[in-house]
This record gives C-alpha cells, structure tokens and sequence, in this order.
C-alpha cells in the first residue's frame, strides 16, 4: 500500500512505458465475452490495447514478456452497469426536484473507496448517475475505475438521463431540518404522486418547447429542457431507477405518454410485471439479485425481490445487464452474477451481464466489455473460475497496466 | 532608543499614537526619508547590501546608487544598521474573521458584490497585521458563496486602514462551506452548473445582469478569477471550469493540490496554500517544494500569524529561501496584478516593509519593526543601529 498519492502517482508514471512492451498471458482459460471460452489460450496485450487472443498455437512477439497462467482464467474487465461512488451529499442536489442537465462527472473523485473496492473485485468500467433524491437527478457517465484526472477516465460523458420513482424522490420534502415552512426542503413532491407530476411537467414543458422552436427562433437556451429534448428525440438513455411493481409500472406508463425509452434500473419488482417488461421491450439493470430485501433508503418502497427473477427475464428473453446499484445489501459484482447462476441462469450468460452486456447497453462496447483484438487492454486474472466462490482477482488490468497494487 | 506604542487597543489608542508619530518622532510625510541597513532586500532577485532606499511621499522613490546625492542630503536618515530589511508581506485572499460582513448569506451567486463595501478601516484585526509582517491584504468574499464577489487590496495604517485598490480579484468559491444545505446549490454538482451557466451567458453575448457583467468582464482578463477549492474533486472541477472558459486560475485552499498537480501546471493555474503547521505529514510540507520544482506560482495564505512560519517551515522542507520570501512578498502581488504597488521595494511600490535582526526565515531573527506607506506601524525606531537582539543577529550573518 502506498501512503502518498503522490508516489503512487510516480509509480504509475513509471509503468506507463511498460505498457508499451507487448505481455503474453499464456496457459489460461480465456472467458472472452460473447464468445465462447478458449482453454489453453494466449492472451496478447501491449499499448494498452489487446493485440492478440487465441488458442495454444497463438503467435507471442519476439521480447514480449511471458506470464504463465496455467489453472488460471482471464475475463474482461468487468463492467458495472449500475455503480454507487462518490459523497452521496454532492450527488443530490437538493436545490430543485429535477436537474436534468446536472452531470455527476462534476462530481467524481477518483480517490473515493468505492473505486478501489470496484477494482479489487475485478471491475474495471462503472456507470455513475447522479443520486436518486431527485425526481430527474441528471446525466450520468461512464469512467474506468482507474485514474487521477476524472475526465481522462471517461469512456462516455453523457450516458443516461437518471429519472427516480418511488419514495426516495420525497422523502426530504418536509421542513424536517428544524427550519419552518419557508425551508427549501418543504415543497412538491411529498408523494408518490407528487413524484410523477415532476416527471410529467418536466416531459411536458420539453415536448412544448420542441413543438414552438420548430421553425420559430430559438428560444432562450434552457440546459434542463436540452437535455430531456434529446431524450424524446432518442439521442440520450433515460435510466428509471423503479423497484417496487407500481412504480415499474408508472415508469413505463410515463415513457410511453412521452414517447422515450427508457431502461429499468433496479427492477427488484421485475417478477411481477414481466408480461409488461416483454411488451414494453425494455432492458432491466437488475440490482443486487442476490440480495433478499431492499436496504437503505428505498427500503421502505415495498419491493419484494426474488432470486428467480434473473432467471426468469433470462428465459422471457427480456434483456438484462447484472449490477450492484444502490442496495446496501449488495456484494461484489462477480459474486452477483454468481447468486444469478445458482438460480438458474447459465455462467455464459451470467458473465455476459456483467461484461459485454452491459458494455453495448451503454454503447462503450468497441473499448471494452470483452477481449477482442484492438480493445483496450481492461482484464482480470481470476485464480480459478470467477463463479468459483472461491475465487479471487489475482490481477486487474486497465489499460493493460496492473491496478491493484497502485493506491 | 526610541518607542512607539506598539499595539492599539480601541480606538483611542491610534490617535494617540498617530499624533505621536507626526509630531515627535516620525519626519513628515512631505519630507524625503532614507533607509539605510545592512542588508536590504528590494526583492528576491534585487538584495543590497550595506542598502539604502528613498522614501518619498510614502512610496519607494530610489534604492541603492539610483539615489540623487542632493536628495539624500536632504532627506531625513533611518538607520537600521546591521538589520536586514524585506519587503512587507502580501496576506492572500482574506476575509479578516468578518464573514458576517462578507458573506451574503441571501444568494448564492454574487459576483456583483464588492469586498470594498464591507472594509471596516478600524477592525481590530486589521491593527494586529503589522506585527506579523502583514503590510497589505486582499480583502475578499467569504469562499460561502460560489460567487462571492470582488476583493480590494487594503493596507493597515498607522491609525486606519486604507484602501490600496479598489477592486481587483473575482471570488469564487466550490468548497464545502459553499454548498449550504439551507438553499441551493447544496452539492457539488449544483456549485459547478451554476458556475457553468453563469460562465456561459458571459460568453454568449451581452445578455444577463450585473452579476453575469462581472463574469464576463472576468473572462475578458480585466480581473483575475479565484476559486476556493480543496479537495481533489473540488480542484479538477475548478480546474474544468477554466479549461472550459479559457482563464488562468488562482485556486484557494489546494489542500489536495499534489492529486492534480500535472493539471495545474499545463493549465498555469496559481496557487494559494493553507499555512504550514509543524505536525503535518511531510508530504504537506513538501508541497511548496515540489510546486517550486514545477514552476507553479504559489503563495501562503490563511492566518496572518502564520505566514512567516509557514514559509520557514517549507524551508525546512525543501524551498529555496529565495522561493520562500517570493511566496510571502512579491508572488501574492503578481498574482493578483498589485506588483506595481506592493510586494517589492522597487521604484513606485509603497515604502512598505520589515526590518529583522537577519534572515527573516530564521525563526532565531527578531521582528524589529514594521513600516506601511513610509510610516512605522508596529516596533522600534530606527537610528539604533544596536539589533533588537544582538546574540541572534550575530548568528544569523
């Protein structure tokens, strides 16, 4: 461990031309990602970049260094599709209810524990949305879980549009700080209800913004309303955090009155309304599947989560990424995926939630989410099969350079 | 040897000091005075020995052979003898313990609002400045608002405060006494989109109020733009904002400043550091060291009575002397573009400096005296050459 960042800052200057050296990872059982596994392969990194991967007979560079992994498997660096990071104090802006245009980026520290938990557990790409105490909290982004300079670990800045059902988005509306009625904290919504009129005057006054700049002159710019336009326009992913039945069942309702899509987040309710989920063609961000309750803040929205429920969106053929989102009750990204196998699903498809899938959901998939020549080098060396419980991350990769021990 | 009272209590005490200084013991302002020590240090790069400078209507006129003999003749001698003199320390952005005056807790966002306003000439804690060192200080906006508004340049004064400059840097502010759970922006988030929106009306064109005018004229280079920011996060985000509106920041605070080192050089942002304390890790200590290294202007800033030691601190850590005087004298000027008017005893700066038994980074040299403006605020008379403290001068040179 080291004390100072700035020396671990140093020590990353120091490895950064030993990317440049090609590596052959040789021996292992490569878990590719939307491929099927390749046992005895060669794994060929170097520039950051993958530069070679395939079987026993696989070509190693002259000078590349060598490093045997027999027993060992290699997946791609694992991609959490719904991260939790940072002061969740500076992720809430409690100034107003909806804040489309604010960005979580402006807010991310690269030195949060969260990081360097993600990457113990092999995770090396998150997707960070602003909190959920706001009705539409603002844009969300996707970094690597390695880095010093925020913006220089972003594969993509504008992600999603993070929208909240539920309880949460209310729950601080009462003047419950001590102040009286005048506090900022005593205003709309204090409802479920409350909740969606949000949503819909903020969908509403977008729509009639779109209707009257169309061949009219621009009116004043209006960042919020920008935002949702794209939105409707289908140029941005809105992400509906919704746990219990009825509010996936608003969520949908609402897309649908608007014209957006959206992906489901959470969804721990997704059992019940699964009939809707295949109509609807959305995509779920399952939270937690091995957790049995929902803790926390959402506690109390009522959702009654299953562990049947990955295998059931899995045999619906409802597309779904694994993640660990914002349940406390939460374990490590791999370990979700390997509740999701012990309930049914096959470990392809479980692996390809947490990697591939949710790369191409958030459209990052030509950087990362699998192991393919000319990605970035983002892997993990996994002492046995990763689905193992036994198993541990024996060396995480971003950009080719080992981050485990930095930091 | 000759006394003035050191310390003013209330405000009687300054009359009586000031009619005492007029009268009895100082020569008139009108009157040329001459400044001689043993050594005399004009600024880093500009050191006397066996100095001497002029003093005419309260500014440095000449130094060194610069001086016309018929005017020494005439002017009235200050000898200070063995002493070394130095330029008066710059005090960095600084609300001087007056929040209640410089923070409007109403609005977040005031960048219209003018430090001046709130510049009591007979605060107390400005009176305690000369004996620190602390010649002239950037009043400035409480870092409670995101955008607090413009600071002034002030000086203490023999009785009174005075006004150097009116206006002179925009604060701005991202740190977590800025986000106010009792109004909006309560996040970081919020803090910086309401620093981005306003940045970009000022951009686009003419529109926007007073306030956005202030921005605007900021991003124009009349003024120069601080932000206070202390955590890494806060940093890049400030660092962002510049990079975004194309400014050069002076950043306040810059606890975490080692995170983003590589940025704050490429984007030539300035600093201004949180003082020095003993205890710290040595990785604090360092910081001034390794921001001398990169060429990263930085100053000390916080608490006046730790100026000198903050500086003999990063000295015992690696600063070069030369680097260390600079931090407390001639680059908080710079910094804020009053280097023609304080920092340095050069021609046309304000006759404003401290005379030491020697090295004033050694804590072993005394604090003799203190003079703003020509006028000694704060120590002993001159014409004794005999040092405060003879032992330690000795050992010093």
């Amino acid at each position: 461990m080291l004390r100072f960042p700035l020396l671990g800052i140093t020590l990353v200057c120091a490895l950064l031309p030993a990317q440049d050296k090609a590596t052959a990872y040789k021996n292992a059982r490569l878990l590719p990602g939307g491929q099927p596994p390749i046992e005895n392969g060669v794994l060929v990194v170097g520039g950051g970049k993958v530069l070679a991967i395939g079987g026993a007979d696989t070509a190693i560079p002259a000078g590349a260094a060598v490093v045997d992994c027999a027993g060992k498997t290699i997946t791609p660096g694992l991609v959490d599709a719904s991260f939790r990071a940072s002061n969740s104090a500076d992720m809430n802006e409690n100034g107003d209810e909806v804040t489309p245009h604010l960005r979580v980026l402006d807010t991310l520290d690269p030195d949060h524990r969260s990081f360097a938990r993600a990457r113990a557990a092999g995770v090396t790409a998150v997707h960070v949305m602003p909190g959920s105490r706001n009705v539409i909290g603002g844009l969300g982004c996707v970094v690597k879980t390695f880095g010093t300079d925020p913006r220089a670990m972003v594969l993509k800045e504008d992600a999603s549009l993070r929208i909240t059902m539920g309880s949460e988005p209310s729950q601080e509306n009462r003047p419950i700080r001590g102040g009286g009625v005048d506090s900022i904290y005593y205003r709309r919504p204090t409802t479920r209800m409350g909740v969606v009129w949000e949503v819909r005057r903020a969908f509403f006054d977008a729509k009639a913004a779109m209707e009257q700049t169309a061949g009219a002159p621009p009116a004043a710019p209006n960042p919020g309303i920008e935002v949702l336009t794209r939105v409707l326009k289908g140029q941005l992913t809105a992400v509906t955090t919704a746990r219990s039945e009825q509010d996936l069942r608003t969520a949908l309702r609402i897309a649908a009155e608007f014209g957006y899509r959206t992906i489901l987040e959470e969804a721990q309710d997704a059992h019940v309304v699964i009939d809707e989920l295949v109509a609807a063609k959305t995509t779920v961000m399952l939270g937690a599947p091995s957790a049995t309750v929902v803790a926390g803040s959402a506690g109390g929205d009522g959702a009654d989560p299953r562990s049947a429920t990955v295998r059931l969106l899995a045999d619906r053929g409802i597309p779904f990424v694994i993640t660990t989102g914002s349940n406390l009750q939460s374990l490590d990204l791999v370990r979700e995926a390997m509740f999701a196998v012990r309930n049914g699903l096959s470990a392809t498809r479980a692996l390809d939630a947490i990697t591939i899938e949710p790369a191409r959901l958030l459209g990052i998939d030509q950087r990362t989410g699998s192991l393919a020549v000319g990605k970035d080098a983002d892997f993990v060396v996994w002492s046995t099969d990763p689905l193992d419980p036994a198993s541990v991350a024996e060396s995480v990769h971003i950009d080719g350079l080992s981050v485990l021990a930095l930091r | 040897m000759e006394r003035l009272l050191p310390v003013r209590a209330g405000r009687a005490a300054p009359f009586v000091s000031f009619a005492a200084c007029l009268c009895l013991l100082s020569p008139s302002r009108a009157q040329d005075i001459v400044v001689t020590a043993k050594k005399v240090v004009l600024a880093t790069d500009a050191v006397l020995a066996d100095g001497a400078f002029l003093i005419r209507q309260g500014k440095v006129a000449f130094a060194g052979t610069d001086i016309p003999t018929e005017a020494r003749k005439k002017a009235t001698v200050i000898d200070y003898g063995d002493a070394v003199i130095v330029p008066g320390f710059v005090l960095p952005p600084t609300t001087l313990g007056r929040d209640r005056d410089l923070a409007e807790a109403s609005l977040p966002f005031t960048p219209d609002l003018r430090a001046i306003e709130a510049f009591d000439p007979w605060q107390e804690e400005l009176a305690k400045l000369p004996a620190f060192g602390v010649t002239s200080l950037l009043l400035s906006p409480s870092p409670r608002n995101i955008a607090g508004g413009i600071g002034a340049l002030v000086k203490p004064g023999q009785d009174n405060g005075v006004v150097a400059t009116a206006e002179v840097h925009l604060a701005l502010s991202l740190t977590q006494v800025a986000r106010n759970p009792e109004r909006p922006p309560t996040s970081l988030m919020g803090a910086v989109d309401m620093l981005r929106s306003a940045f970009t009306m000022a951009k686009a064109g003419t529109g926007g109020g007073p306030d956005v005018a202030v921005l605007r004229s900021a991003l124009g280079g009349s003024r120069r733009i601080v932000i206070h920011a202390d955590l890494h996060v806060e940093l890049a985000a400030a660092l962002d904002l510049a990079r975004e509106f194309g400014f050069e920041p002076v950043l306040v605070g810059a606890r975490e400043a080692e995170k983003v080192l590589p940025r704050i050089v490429a984007q030539k942002a300035a600093l201004v550091l949180e003082p020095l304390r003993p205890e710290q890790r040595q990785a604090q200590l360092r910081l001034p060291t390794l921001l001398a290294e990169a060429g990263v202007p930085f100053c000390f800033g916080g608490r006046a009575d730790q100026l000198r030691t903050s500086a003999v601190l990063a000295v015992r850590a690696g600063l070069d002397r030369k680097a260390a005087l600079q931090a407390l004298t001639r680059t908080p000027a710079q910094l804020f573009d009053q280097h023609t008017v304080v920092g340095s005893l050069r021609a046309g700066c304000g006759a404003d400096f401290l005379v030491f038994t020697g090295d004033p980074l050694d804590l072993t040299s005394a604090h003799v005296a203190t003079f703003i403006d020509g006028v000694r605020v704060f120590g002993e008379a001159g014409n004794a050459p005999k040092p405060h403290n003879a032992a330690a001068a000795a050992g010093a040179r």
